[in-house]
């Protein structure tokens, strides 16, 4: 099943550096600069993201205990988004990875603000981490339309950034994302026992044998970093941290061991077949992928809850 | 066999434990009493691990707990919750199986030995025929046999149980005081607990706290008398024939 999975993804893959605003056929296609500096480097992007987000939202579910945890909640991408708004208009896009670079910084450093008020002694209050993600999350993005409404002029690029796009997909961006995604998503693999362990109960988890605040320590850092870099490569992209991992446990069962595996492969899947839609649809002009994944995402994810229902 | 040596614990200015020294054999069935907020739980966690004693210490077998690491305590300390998490989307089989982690690594599955240890735990406390159930198909006397099951197939020699019998109707109570009791055989088993008749029939001895001390420390049978009962819950009993009678 897994490797049908991958094998589907690569299709995909193949299938998608096809399309675009110019098709190729297969002969065509490894001679076009078209593809080698702008379509590969899109899907190989996309597919990263994807893996990326649904990754960190399967841990965040299982490290919480609380369904509604996704990478967006606990602030990092609006930490990122309010670092890109800030950089957009001090005129950094200019500058390669300016806006991505400003993203990181205020992703993380949103973050940090976040786990701060939420720690008591060593300790996590997942509740308080929560609230002050969402209160700080409303706080930014009011503060971000405040800096769109002040400046009609950058309002477009701003625009563009917090609905995510993967139309800028650079080599420089792949070189430094890959490594990252390839390295977090292994780590939190590296802990699918102790996920599924944290699923019972921090305590329960504890008294098996988890080094629990180490675990979740380990986890936030990796899962953090994944997404503050994706989020800056690519803007803000929605719904599929939150969605892919819930769609895959109703299928998949709740143990890590295989719904992290499946989560990402979806999640690669999903993210790419939305940018290939934004890419097509109404080519040569482009629809924002951050509302096509909610578009697509949100009726399937709800068709699956409603069937899910049935049959209990 | 678990020492407490001069065991204190303060929530921040509030002492809850105030220098307890108390050793518990093994092969002995001990009932944790006294009222609500003496420090049964918290006395509970702190043998288990998941607090840090203010001052004072807790051995194992004369090794100081805080030179363990959490998977070698796992494999000395079992301990089950209150509170069971009901929502749970994981079979009482996997459940139970998850008691093996502190004997597993990380990139290995479970072996054919796991699964028989899983097997002869759910047969032991009569939970085999559950095995494909979840946790919100069962009652809560089948779910706190699970919990048992599962802290069973980490093979400790302590058994550490929070009001197990709390939530569950007599029939239940009555069960699972009768699984402890074939249990408690080469184990250390600490429950905290309630009700003062079912205690007396059924554990071997008794810690009551009082005040962030211990009251009583020894056999359940001479210790839990009208007057030790008076100044722990400050209510009048009397008792007849090993049987306590409340005043209502």
């Amino acid at each position: 099943m897994l490797t049908a999975l991958v094998l589907t993804l690569l299709a995909a893959m193949a299938g998608s550096c096809m399309l675009g605003a110019v098709d190729f056929s297969l002969q065509d296609i490894l001679h076009s600069p078209i593809f080698w500096q702008l379509r590969l480097p899109r899907v190989l992007m996309s597919v990263l993201v994807g893996a990326v987000l649904s990754a960190c939202g399967a841990a965040y579910q299982s490290i919480f205990r609380n369904p509604l945890t996704d990478p967006y909640v606990l602030g990092v991408s609006s930490g990122a988004s309010l670092g890109a708004t800030v950089a957009i208009l001090m005129g950094l896009d200019a500058v390669l990875w300016g806006v991505g670079g400003m993203a990181l910084l205020s992703a993380q450093l949103t973050v940090a603000v976040i786990y701060r008020i939420a720690s008591i002694g060593n300790r996590m209050h997942t509740t308080t981490l929560l609230l002050t993600g969402v209160s700080l999350t409303l706080l930014i993005s009011a503060l971000i339309s405040f800096l769109m409404v002040l400046n009609h002029e950058k309002m477009d690029a701003i625009i563009f950034w917090t609905m995510g796009s993967f139309a800028h997909a650079s080599w420089p961006d792949i070189v430094i994302l890959a490594p990252v995604a390839l390295a977090g998503i292994a780590v939190v693999m590296w802990h699918s026992r102790d996920l599924n362990l944290l699923l019972v109960g921090s305590e329960e988890a504890q008294s098996m044998g988890v080094e629990v605040e180490r675990v979740k320590r380990t986890l936030l850092i990796a899962t953090t970093l994944m997404v503050a870099f994706a989020v800056s490569a690519c803007g803000v992209i929605g719904f599929v941290g939150l969605i892919v991992p819930h769609a895959v446990r109703l299928v998949a069962g709740a143990d890590n061991r295989r719904l992290l595996p499946y989560s990402i492969l979806i999640g690669a899947l999903f993210v790419l077949l939305c940018d290939t839609l934004a890419r097509y649809l109404l080519r040569p002009s482009e629809l924002p992928v951050g509302s096509l994944t909610s578009i697509v995402g949100a009726p399937l994810f709800i068709y699956l809850l409603y069937k899910n229902k049935k049959s209990y | 066999m678990i020492s407490l040596q001069h065991l204190t614990f303060a929530y921040g200015t509030r002492t809850i434990l105030d220098g307890i020294d108390v050793t518990f054999a093994s092969s002995r069935l001990t009932a944790i009493m006294g009222a609500n907020g003496c420090g049964k739980t918290t006395l509970l966690r702190l043998i288990g691990g998941l607090l840090t004693p203010t001052s004072g210490q807790i051995t194992i077998g004369g090794t100081p707990i805080t030179s363990y690491s959490a998977r070698t305590l796992a494999q000395q300390v079992a301990f089950v919750r209150q509170q069971q998490p009901t929502d749970l989307d994981f079979s009482a089989f996997e459940i139970v199986l998850m008691g093996r982690n502190p004997y597993q690594h990380r990139l290995q599955n479970e072996s054919q030995h796991d699964w028989d240890i899983v097997e002869s735990c759910m047969r032991q406390t009569s939970t085999w025929h559950l095995r494909f159930a979840r946790p919100s198909q069962m009652s809560g006397g089948e779910l706190q046999r699970v919990m048992i099951a599962r802290a069973l197939a980490q093979q400790t020699p302590i058994l550490l149980m929070d009001e197990p019998v709390s939530n569950l109707d007599i029939a239940h109570q009555i069960d699972i005081m009768r699984l402890l009791r074939t249990l408690k055989a080469e184990r250390t088993i600490l429950i905290a607990i309630h009700d003062l008749n079912l205690a007396l029939h059924t554990c071997d001895d008794l810690l009551l706290l009082h005040g962030g001390r211990a009251l009583y420390h020894g056999e359940i049978r001479c210790g839990l008398t009208p007057d030790r009962i008076r100044i722990a819950y400050g209510i009048e009993t009397t008792a007849n024939d090993g049987h306590i009678a409340f005043a209502y």
